[in-house]
């Protein structure tokens, strides 16, 4: 039992201290907006035009608001000494691992939930009927990203470059959370029937549970130092 | 500690595996490239097939050593194995740069294009990402340990994602247009085989003694290091 209020302690403490300062949700969000804007410059926006390009837009735009977000998680757990504390913690390191992507994985969809009205309202989409499909699609591939994002964060927080080094480790793996979430939305923007995207849920859902088993499994090996 | 056996053991043996890997390529590219028949749909272009074929089955098997290597340091904390890992990952990065760039030559003139992103070529260009990430990483970590450790990691969760990557392309390509090429089912000419056969053995031997040769050095290079280290200490004593 220790071992879920560990995982739920750490993830509450995470949210507390974001509700309190509001650092990384307004970064991450802002940059967004910032990502879609440029976007909205970059391409015609004519209708037909924007059904091909617009899951591609959104995707990049929440790729890099995980980079933007994801990759300071460990730094305030460094900052504050944390690390020697979660290392002298009495159960399997990976509580802590599950606590701080549980965080990390609420961050990243309240903040995607809040910018889908906005690509609604600055791109004319109708997806509002769609809400609950791509919030499923949001959600396994969000689970993807921050699985990810958490262990790399934890792995490049105390190195040189850590900025550079982030994204570079976490882009070229996530190309398959990339295709499944970009494929899937199109289907729904397309208004195809489900079964013809389902495949691709079923590709997030698998590399959601490989890598959130796997980054369990070998989080203890990355606190060791 | 296996290391002070293991690398007499390594010093001793590596020149039969060069020696053994140069014999096997060359007697592979005189048959691949003079004796044996043209492809009757590619032409003479199809010869390529020997180089690039061992290039692209060599930086996978380079793949796995540095997988198993890091499976093991993670296990039995034994510095030469992270130096075989190292040493692992930088051949792999060469081979895997020698398979897109000689699949890329062969690309051209049998499907029209420089590239394109069918599953092989994109896991390919993802598993070289992945390998300079790799090295990177390697470089901005001072401390040995940790370098060894979260090196070992990074190459693991790699390892699984890569076959994921390949079937979330696979499916990704099959949406939109046919595999470019698909060698299932393909049969080859006894004359090609076997230049094929001799050019991958080569390889795997080249990639072995290149191993050997590395894995010494990275070894030495750890070993002086930990001797500078004490003579420091020593000195400020």
């Amino acid at each position: 039992m220790q071992f879920f209020s560990v995982i739920r302690w750490i993830a509450w403490k995470d949210l507390l201290s974001e509700y309190r300062n509001r650092e990384n949700i307004s970064s991450m969000f802002f940059f967004a907006i910032n990502v879609i804007l440029i976007f909205s410059f970059s391409f015609s926006l004519d209708p037909e035009t924007i059904k091909e390009i617009m899951p591609g837009i959104i995707w990049v735009a929440f790729g890099f608001t995980a980079i933007i977000g994801l990759g300071k998680s460990f730094l305030v757990e460094v900052n504050n000494d944390c690390m020697e504390y979660f290392q002298m913690l009495p159960i399997p390191k990976g509580a802590i691992y599950l606590g701080k992507f549980l965080g990390n994985f609420l961050f990243m969809l309240s903040v995607e939930i809040v910018l889908f009205p906005l690509f609604v309202l600055f791109f004319n989409l109708d997806i509002l009927d769609q809400f609950l499909k791509l919030l499923l699609i949001s959600t396994v591939a969000t689970i993807g990203l921050s699985a990810l994002g958490t262990l790399f964060s934890a792995l490049t927080v105390q190195i040189r470059a850590r900025e550079v080094m982030f994204p570079i480790l976490l882009l070229p793996l996530s190309v398959p959370i990339f295709i499944g979430a970009v494929e899937a939305t199109r289907g729904i923007l397309s208004g195809d029937a489900f079964a013809l995207y389902r495949h691709w849920i079923e590709l997030l859902v698998v590399f959601d549970v490989i890598f959130v088993v796997v980054s369990f499994w070998i989080f203890e090996f990355i606190l060791d130092y | 500690m296996l290391s002070t056996r293991f690398i007499g053991w390594l010093r001793r043996y590596e020149k039969w595996f060069g020696i053994a890997a140069v014999i096997l390529m060359v007697i592979g590219l005189y048959t691949g490239l003079v004796t044996s028949s043209a492809d009757y749909y590619q032409g003479e272009v199809v010869r390529i097939m020997y180089v690039h074929v061992p290039f692209a089955q060599t930086a996978m098997f380079a793949y796995s050593t540095l997988f198993f290597c890091s499976i093991w340091y993670l296990w039995k904390r034994d510095p030469i194995v992270d130096n075989a890992a190292h040493a692992a990952a930088g051949i792999a990065l060469f081979f895997t740069a020698g398979g897109l760039l000689t699949g890329s030559i062969w690309g051209k003139p049998t499907w029209n294009t420089w590239w394109t992103w069918d599953p092989r070529l994109t896991s390919f260009a993802i598993l070289f990402l992945t390998l300079v990430g790799y090295l990177m990483l390697r470089t901005f970590l001072d401390d040995k340990e940790k370098r060894a450790t979260f090196g070992a990691i990074l190459a693991i969760i790699g390892f699984i994602d890569l076959p994921i990557v390949h079937f979330s392309v696979e499916w990704w390509r099959s949406l939109h247009q046919p595999l470019s090429v698909s060698t299932r089912g393909v049969s080859i000419a006894a004359d090609m085989a076997l230049p094929l056969s001799l050019m991958s053995i080569g390889f795997t031997l080249l990639f072995t003694y290149m191993l050997m040769v590395r894995t010494q050095m990275l070894y030495l290079e750890y070993l002086l290091e930990a001797k500078q280290g004490r003579l420091m200490s020593e000195e400020r004593l």
